[in-house]
């Protein structure tokens, strides 16, 4: 291992590996930043000021979202302000958002409401500070999933606001957003966007017991995703994020991926790249008997391969050897045990295993495997450094 | 005469209709309940468990598979309390404090109660003083779930929590979950790790004999 001479800027960097040209050296980055870390060990740092002060490769996340006045949409005039990871929703006066905080409840715990001319669905998300989830899931009856076909709106990506956003962080890294989830709660791929307003396990059942309703459903949900893809042409985003958790091979099976996960974000995939953009395809969790059918679907780049330590299964190297030639990884380091209670040699150590691994010819960037809660600073310090140590050129 | 095979079939499958009519004729047909449950259904569950560790199933074959044993399960539970066939055991499950994920600890309830054990299911963000309070009532193994790093502590407290009551020599403690090791399991003081549903049927069955 040698000492990188840079050459290229993070943008660069990053973007070499994403289209397989070969850096200058490993590009290193890490997923989303939770206010939570930043508030508890790093003094309430900004993400942009995080990646400075580690000398990071950075990312800028952003998803803002636009309403069409000519098809009756504006601004939803109840959400508060945009939180963490949160668009402005879009609304109409047949698909009006309304929430309440429950009283009484250990965590802060809101009921939504989409009120429609034919019905009204709710869901309940409670969150602490780590994290969200759902209380109470939205499809509550099969037929439900009318009322999101004929009334929920499909936000449209303000493309002049990302714009903006590219000329101000310049070479300083990516551009990242997500394909648009549901309202209030959601993920980015089809399959993963539906497993947050049913329980999986009823989704799974469904597969079997009345696998035509699951696609109608997968279809509703995926029409909005192309809308919103479709409005991307000409918004200066580097990648954007889609897929999500609960379609990793410790949730799923491959036959259920290749029925009900691969056929709708394939088509989604091919929609972005003809608007000019390029796709991030995430996995929460087990990886290994899906790699080709993730890679299959046409992804620019694929994320997270956590590795067995973390509860997953990935083997970078074999990974690498399987699909390493087709799109770029990102991830594999497995940051629950080397960036907190460990010696900086076991961080570097790690570091050097996962460019070992994956780093070969490129096609790398090395991150944590999904975002984190707690990480020792000194132990990030090592795995920057370490990282720029890792040499291409 | 009704084929157990058959039943295990249906059961492999996770084909819950044909494994309710076939309890229901191997019932009719006279066999023991005791019979249909070791030699059909805890066998099937085995063989659906062994198919799972050598990759040839995943979740969602467990889970129709456990969907299709409960379905027969309660059809034959009346009789087998009638004849008097007890449980392998008592499970109290749960996702600890602080945790609301609930896929792996409900597959593992269902993989459980498949190999013929007593299930106590907790629900998920279950706080310490729970798991204490279903060993006091009568449960003989604690099985604890984590998917976060953040909620893990509470597996340690629960451990505790059990010293503390003075009911850890009654109790056997399993943990699991995507962040749990082998190493944390030692570390915390738990009897057993089980990094997925068909080996925490192994080490509960393993643990209780």
């Amino acid at each position: 291992m040698t000492i990188a001479t840079t050459t290229m800027t993070s943008k660069q960097r990053m973007l070499a590996a994403l289209d397989g040209r070969l850096p200058d050296r490993l590009p290193v980055t890490t997923h989303h930043l939770m206010p939570y870390f930043l508030d508890k060990y790093m003094n309430g740092m900004s993400d942009q000021a995080f990646f400075d002060y580690f000398d990071m490769d950075a990312y800028v996340w952003t998803v803002p979202h636009r309403h069409d006045p000519s098809q009756g949409e504006y601004p939803d005039p109840e959400q508060g302000e945009i939180g963490f990871l949160e668009s402005r929703r879009v609304s109409t006066d047949d698909w009006r958002v309304y929430w309440e905080e429950l009283p009484g409840y250990e965590y802060q715990t809101v009921r939504y409401r989409f009120v429609t001319p034919k019905g009204t669905l709710s869901m309940v998300i409670q969150s602490n500070e780590h994290t969200a989830w759902v209380a109470e899931y939205l499809i509550k009856n099969k037929r439900d999933i009318d009322l999101l076909g004929e009334y929920m709106t499909a936000p449209k990506c303000d493309v002049e606001a990302v714009n903006r956003t590219a000329e101000e962080f310049g070479e300083r890294g990516l551009v990242r957003g997500h394909i648009c989830c549901f309202d209030v709660f959601g993920q980015p791929g089809c399959w993963q966007d539906a497993a947050c307003l049913m329980k999986v396990e009823d989704l799974i059942f469904a597969t079997y017991d009345d696998p035509e309703w699951v696609h109608e459903l997968l279809k509703i949900l995926q029409r909005r995703k192309m809308i919103y893809i479709q409005s991307l042409q000409g918004a200066r985003f580097d990648i954007h994020e889609l897929g999500g958790g609960s379609a990793s091979s410790t949730v799923i099976s491959p036959k259920i991926f290749e029925k009900f996960v691969a056929p709708y974000d394939k088509e989604l995939i091919a929609a972005a790249h003809q608007a000019g953009q390029r796709i991030t395809y995430h996995t929460c969790g087990g990886m290994m008997p899906l790699l080709e059918l993730i890679a299959d679907m046409g992804p620019d780049a694929m994320e997270t391969f956590t590795p067995p330590g973390m509860g997953a299964d990935v083997n970078l190297a074999e990974a690498k050897r399987r699909i390493g030639d087709r799109v770029c990884m990102i991830g594999g380091f497995d940051q629950f045990h080397y960036l907190i209670d460990c010696a900086p040699e076991d961080t570097r150590a790690e570091v050097r295993r996962c460019f070992e691994e994956a780093g070969a010819n490129g096609r790398y960037i090395l991150s944590p495997s999904d975002h984190f809660f707690d990480a020792d600073p000194e132990l990030i310090r090592a795995f920057a450094d370490e990282a720029r140590k890792c040499a291409y050129r | 005469m009704t084929d157990l095979e058959d039943l295990r079939q249906s059961i492999i499958e996770g084909d819950m209709k044909s494994t309710t009519s076939l309890v229901e004729s191997a019932l009719a047909d006279g066999l023991e309940p005791g019979t249909i449950l070791n030699d059909g259904m805890i066998a099937a569950m085995t063989e659906v468990g062994r198919r799972f560790e050598e990759g040839e199933y995943f979740v969602p074959e467990m889970l129709i598979a456990a969907r299709a044993m409960q379905a027969g399960l309660k059809i034959l539970k009346p009789k087998l309390v009638d004849s008097g066939t007890k449980p392998l055991g008592t499970v109290a499950i749960g996702t600890v404090k602080g945790d609301l994920h609930d896929i792996g600890k409900s597959l593992v309830a269902m993989m459980l109660e498949g190999a013929g054990f007593e299930i106590m299911d907790l629900g998920v963000d279950v706080p310490p003083e729970k798991f204490v309070e279903a060993i006091r009532g009568g449960a003989q193994v604690i099985a604890m779930s984590a998917l976060l790093t953040t909620t893990m502590p509470n597996m340690k407290a629960t451990v505790e929590a059990v010293k503390q009551a003075g009911l850890r020599d009654q109790s056997v403690i399993v943990i699991g979950g995507a962040p749990v090791t082998q190493a944390y399991a030692n570390e915390i003081g738990a009897d057993a790790y089980a990094p997925d549903a068909s080996a925490a049927v192994r080490v509960t069955r393993s643990l209780i004999s």
